[in-house]
């Protein structure tokens, strides 16, 4: 099921993103985003093993990343200032590139034994030389 | 810059170079099987893969090019960068696990190795094979000449030996690549790599620190451009000047193309244990992302400094970097971004001089259906031919060869990110779906790219594309596409999978 959705995801990001960069459209920055935001997502489902724990981080990534592009492309000017930059490239610097890769970083890590487990190893090296 | 005017420089590049060769020499009596060769024995830890990824991914571009685009288009050549918040994790995720445990099951050790046993198609891992040649030739070329090009100028050669400058100073290090990589092969890569990686974070930290102490702090200087005439705020701004769809599209070819770059998925076959895995994205995103700091730091520093009146306004962007290391930083600190900037290039280049050599010698024979058998012996003469070669065609062919270095990482993603990334985690992907989708990234990007940049031929007409839409975009979105229509296409079922393959694409 999780797989499916991540299927459909992907072909929906894959289909934005020809849309954006095909066809001259003012909507193509707005569907490059989408794609932008929905693929690492989708491509992130579809590897995980099964989604459980990761589900609801995984949806905040997408809020942080798709609400990130989207900000940057709605702020005339990039926003007013913030400790000397612009909102929208404040929030680049210091949102969109450390939230990430933090959240995903200690996420992996704290899923990673139940995404390889002891079984699946030894049922793979079981295999060797059989197949 | 005249030899004897910087001797820390000269010396710190000499350090540099003696520590290659020491490395070279301590592999090359641990490099004796194929498995050595090609993948370093196998017997990684998470920091030293981490460390050799990161430093493999990033080229003099990060250190030179970075900092000049920045220069030239303002902060929005930061989209390039943007992404490295989730590349880490889904580079673990989507592809570290799946080649780490085919390199458990069976006798993989490069990409088109792991699109062989997924597809057992030899017209796919021969397809992927030549988009890695053609992208490795170009990769390399433009690494040589960068360089060249650096070394041209710390030495002095430019002014000391006029047009034979160059030839030479590419002739030194290509010396110097050449005994580490055909010794050693991935052996001496890996952990030169991990030297380069390590010099590359350092240098990267301080002279972000010195950019922004010379600059009067961040704040003082993001507030210099903003308020100077030539920059003004819009130099601040994430889109500045830069047409909204090439931001975005930045941010989606870094983004995904990277789940398509051999030099970097290479390294994953290497770690000793997949268990190991665990902590590669938190090791190589947070080494990715200081070593961004000097991207950041003199793409600000300098248009700072030009608004300040304390560094004349730069005619070619490029000099950014060498302007602020030769003319602000401490000779000290020059030295060691000097060695910082030749690790970033050298280490992309030796990790595409084993790639490249491992397509002469394993992928393309074995696609042929002609395998190899002495794979060390001929990897170390492919490793030398592959590399004269990019060489030979860099300094006969500059301009092409700097042009195919540009759009190479979009060959990579484009022909192989989907076929691997979607096809080593869902079953029903088919060879012929594999293979579609690997022609159709390479084929659209070289054309695409080659027609909107080439001014060889003047009558061949520009791509059909909206303003602002990037070759490569358009290439890797097209490969996904294929891949998925394909796939529908052809895998109505599930294709049978040999069952080690099952149990590595269902761990």
């Amino acid at each position: 099921m999780a797989h499916r959705a991540a299927i459909v995801l992907l072909a929906l990001a894959a289909l934005a993103a020809v849309a954006a960069f095909c066809f001259g459209s003012p909507l193509g920055p707005w569907l490059a985003a989408f794609a932008g935001a929905t693929f690492p997502v989708a491509l992130i489902a579809l590897g995980a093993k099964r989604l459980g724990r990761i589900g609801w981080p995984l949806g905040l990534v997408w809020l942080l990343l798709a609400g990130g592009l989207f900000a940057i492309l709605a702020l005339p000017e990039g926003g007013p200032d913030i400790g000397g930059l612009p909102l929208a490239t404040a929030l680049m610097l210091f949102v969109l590139v450390p939230v990430p890769l933090l959240l995903l970083g200690f996420l992996y890590a704290a899923t990673f034994e139940r995404e390889l487990r002891e079984e699946d190893l030894e049922r793979i090296r079981k295999l060797r030389g059989e197949v | 810059m005249p030899i004897l005017d910087r001797p820390l420089i000269v010396i710190s590049t000499l350090v540099y170079f003696l520590a290659c060769a020491a490395l070279g020499v301590w592999a090359l009596r641990r490099t004796r099987t194929a498995r050595d060769f090609w993948i370093a024995r196998q017997e990684l830890g998470v920091v030293v893969t981490g460390l050799a990824t990161m430093a493999a991914a990033f080229s003099g571009f990060v250190f030179l090019g970075g900092p000049g685009l920045t220069y030239r288009i303002g902060l929005s050549s930061l989209f390039i960068n943007l992404s490295i918040g989730f590349t880490p994790a889904l580079l673990g995720w989507a592809l570290a696990k799946r080649l780490r445990l085919l390199a458990e099951a069976r006798e993989v050790y490069t990409i088109p190795d792991a699109v062989l046993a997924r597809y057992d198609s030899r017209a796919a891992s021969g397809a992927a094979a030549v988009a890695i040649l053609v992208g490795t030739i170009g990769y390399l070329g433009a690494q040589l000449l960068a360089m060249g090009t650096l070394l041209e100028a710390v030495l002095g050669f430019r002014e000391s030996l006029g047009a034979w400058g160059m030839p030479a100073a590419v002739g030194i290090g290509l010396a110097v690549l050449l005994f580490y990589a055909v010794a050693g092969g991935m052996v001496a890569g890996i952990y030169t790599d991990v030297f380069q990686g390590a010099l590359m974070v350092l240098a990267a930290v301080a002279v972000f620190w010195y950019a922004m102490d010379a600059g009067g702090g961040f704040e003082n200087v993001t507030r210099g451009i903003a308020g100077s005439e030539r920059f003004g705020r819009q130099f601040l701004e994430p889109l500045g000047d830069t047409p909204a769809l090439t931001a975005m599209g930045f941010f989606f070819v870094f983004g995904i193309g990277v789940l398509g770059q051999p030099h970097m998925l290479h390294k994953f076959y290497m770690i000793k244990d997949p268990r190991r895995l665990k902590w590669l994205p938190l090791v190589l995103g947070s080494s990715q992302a200081l070593c961004l700091l000097i991207w950041l730091g003199i793409g600000l520093a300098v248009p700072a400094l030009v608004a300040q009146g304390r560094m004349a306004p730069l005619e070619r962007p490029d000099d950014a970097a060498p302007a602020f290391l030769l003319g602000f930083a401490p000779e000290w600190l020059a030295g060691l971004a000097v060695a910082g900037i030749l690790s970033a290039i050298m280490s992309t280049a030796d990790s595409f001089m084993t790639l490249g050599a491992s397509c002469l010698v394993r992928d393309l024979p074995k696609a042929l259906g002609r395998p190899i058998r002495d794979e060390v012996r001929w990897g170390r003469i492919a490793t030398v031919v592959v590399t004269l070669a990019a060489a030979g065609l860099a300094l006969v062919y500059g301009d092409l060869i700097a042009l195919l270095g540009t759009f190479a990482f979009g060959t990579f993603g484009a022909a192989l990110a989907p076929a691997l990334a979607v096809g080593l985690n869902w079953k029903r992907v088919t060879a012929a779906a594999a293979t579609a989708s690997i022609v159709t990234g390479t084929v659209v990007n070289l054309a695409l790219e080659f027609l909107a940049r080439q001014a060889f031929f003047p009558g061949l007409p520009k791509p059909p594309l909206p303003p602002g839409a990037l070759p490569t975009a358009v290439s890797l979105a097209a490969s996904f596409v294929v891949l998925l229509a394909v796939t529908a296409w052809t895998g109505k079922r599930e294709p049978a999978l040999p069952e080690d393959i099952v149990a590595v694409m269902e761990a």
